[in-house]
């Protein structure tokens, strides 16, 4: 079953020049796109291509200037669905200094399920459960921003937990941290989903996407092409052509495919490939 | 230079202090400074020092602690004792003038002003460091939210004014973080902020400023989106995880602190008839030592 289905979403943003003139620039433009329950969705594409115009676009932080978004049944258009759309699609962000909105950890988390006005008692339990689903538990009583940056994602993502959402998306949430921090984030990401969870992780980094069920190529604000991460791997010309690279060790087998040595194509572990170049030099 | 404001000036320890009610703590330190503003005589001040050293010996916390906390006046307590010195004019009938050169008259009550202004701002101070030394911001946040629901019936958005500190509170950190950066940016872009005169030491403040600013904007936007997505729909129906509970240590600080108010006010601090008949015994050579 579908949780999200966009159907033909154009959203524009309005920009002013020197003269104060109005004029349009394109945010995300005809994407039709449906996310089925339990599903792992990677969204990627090059700066500005309009991603986190479509993140926005999948809780209602925008509305669609045409075409319909609907989640769980509800159309974002309505404003008194919003509420009700926004318990069923967490969303973690890029900068995790910009989502605290408190200066304990625990409070921080319990912001979201505060705002849905449960009793205290319950509050406290998904706080808990929340901060051991992300392996923070231990940090609930501290501040947050003596923290690692992968850290305080983690906490960010609690926060969205807490809400008990069933799609949780991330806007580039690895960004901005370190390889230790990316790994940290990503776990949890591909955790929640193996439990589950409706997972839509939006990045530029082409490794993070390999273990997502379906990949959605963005440019210029439209969905340029949709594909398992094989395919999209194969596809050369519409790499190249949106601005984005395969994963090194995947691009690195062709070549050595097509140079004559004898590896696995498309081999996503490095370890694995240096194995078999080194297997490769001794045969000869 | 970054300090950790989430706890403040907080001192941590379990002290009976530290361990009453944020709420209590912070009316009691109300009744303090408005009591402080009644006292009259050195001999009710007496009283408040022995009063205060033993609130700051049952809250544990370093007197050095609190005595820093005296040296952010400093300024304005040299300026009210100076002024009040020599600005104060006596009663020839029953003061003394002790020096008169040129306009400048110092009459013995205007010493006796100066210092009893002295020791009530001081002692206003240090009333204040102990709650703020044995209460973190965010107990503080919280105690003033609950504090004021009231007002809530006349409309002031009690909930919004507590969001905005504790939005606050989480936001100092990496602004701080940030203003580092930018003049680490700016002092390698050839910025000089150490020489030259003050307008010429401000102007070089803004280039700081500016991106501050944009950056501070851009904060405020993915904030909002923040919260939003995370189902913020302002007070109407939010609950709260913490709750805030009184306990015995609440009564017993409640009743020492009005005991110790009400007795010494009640013996030293009214001017009937009563009380001046029932404190002849005050009067030492002469003087008056409940007004001294
Ligand atoms: N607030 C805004 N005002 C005007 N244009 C914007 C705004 N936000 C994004 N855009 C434009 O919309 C396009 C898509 O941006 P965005 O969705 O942020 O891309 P991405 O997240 O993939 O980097 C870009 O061309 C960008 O310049
Ligand atoms: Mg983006």
């Amino acid at each position: 079953m579908d949780i999200i289905t966009l159907d033909n979403v154009s959203y524009y943003y309005k920009t002013y020049d020197e003269n104060n003139d109005v004029s349009y620039a394109v945010g995300v433009e005809g994407v039709s796109l449906s996310i089925e329950e339990g599903a792992f969705v990677a969204l990627v594409g090059h700066n500005g291509s309009g991603k986190s115009t479509l993140a926005k676009l999948l809780n209602g932080l925008i509305l669609p200037k045409s075409g319909t978004v609907t989640v769980a049944g509800l159309s974002t258009a309505d404003k008194k669905n919003l509420f009700e759309i926004r318990k069923n699609v967490g969303m973690v962000f890029q900068n995790p200094d910009n989502q605290m909105v408190a200066s304990i950890v625990e409070e921080d988390v319990a912001f979201g399920p505060e705002n849905l006005g449960i009793p205290q008692p319950e509050i406290v339990e998904r706080v808990s459960q929340a901060l051991e689903q992300v392996g923070m538990t231990e940090y609930a009583k501290r501040s947050p921003h003596k923290l690692s940056g992968g850290q305080k994602q983690r906490i960010a993502i609690a926060g969205a937990l807490a809400i008990r959402p069933k799609v949780i998306v991330f806007d580039e949430s690895t960004a901005m941290l370190d390889p230790l921090g990316r790994r940290e984030v990503l776990n949890v990401a591909k955790q929640l989903n193996k439990q589950g969870m409706t997972v839509v992780l939006i990045t530029h980094f082409m490794e993070e996407v390999l273990d997502c069920g379906k990949v959605v190529v963005m440019s210029g604000g439209h969905v340029v092409k949709i594909g398992s991460p094989m395919e999209i791997f194969d596809d050369d010309r519409l790499l190249s052509s949106v601005g984005l690279d395969a994963p090194r060790s995947i691009a690195l087998s062709r070549k050595l495919k097509s140079a004559g040595f004898n590896v696995t194509e498309n081999c996503i572990d490095a370890k694995v490939l240096g194995g078999e170049v080194c297997q490769n030099l001794t045969n000869k | 230079m970054l300090k950790d404001v989430t706890f403040g000036q907080y001192y941590p320890s379990n002290s009976f202090v530290h361990k009453m009610d944020a709420r209590i703590k912070f009316l009691l330190c109300l009744v303090f400074m408005v009591g402080i503003f009644f006292v009259q005589s050195f001999v009710v001040f007496g009283f408040i020092t022995v009063f205060l050293i033993i609130l700051i010996a049952s809250s544990r916390v370093p007197l050095k602690s609190i005595l820093k906390s005296i040296k952010g006046i400093i300024v304005l307590l040299l300026l009210t004792v100076v002024l009040n010195i020599f600005f104060t004019k006596g009663d020839p009938e029953k003061d003394k003038l002790l020096v008169s050169w040129w306009i400048f008259e110092i009459w013995d009550a205007g010493l006796y002003f100066a210092a009893k202004m002295f020791l009530r701002l001081v002692y206003l101070v240090m009333g204040s460091s102990v709650l703020t030394l044995t209460t973190t911001p965010v107990d503080l946040t919280h105690a003033i939210e609950s504090l004021l629901k009231p007002l809530k019936v006349i409309r002031v958005p009690v909930h919004e004014l507590a969001l905005i500190m504790s939005l606050t509170l989480s936001f100092i950190p990496s602004l701080m973080e940030e203003t580092d950066r930018i003049i680490n940016a700016q002092k390698a872009r050839g910025a000089d902020f150490d020489t030259g005169g003050l307008v010429k030491r401000a102007k070089a403040f803004i280039p700081i400023l500016i991106p501050l600013l944009v950056g501070g904007f851009r904060r405020a936007e993915e904030l909002a989106n923040a919260m939003n997505s995370r189902c913020y729909e302002g007070a109407t129906k939010r609950t709260q995880m913490r709750v805030m509970k009184l306990t015995w240590r609440d009564l017993v600080g409640t009743l020492v602190v009005l005991l110790f108010f009400v007795t010494v006010f009640v013996i030293f601090g009214m001017k009937s008839q009563w009380i001046n008949a029932n404190v002849d015994w005050l009067y030492i050579n002469d003087v008056n030592w409940l007004y001294f």
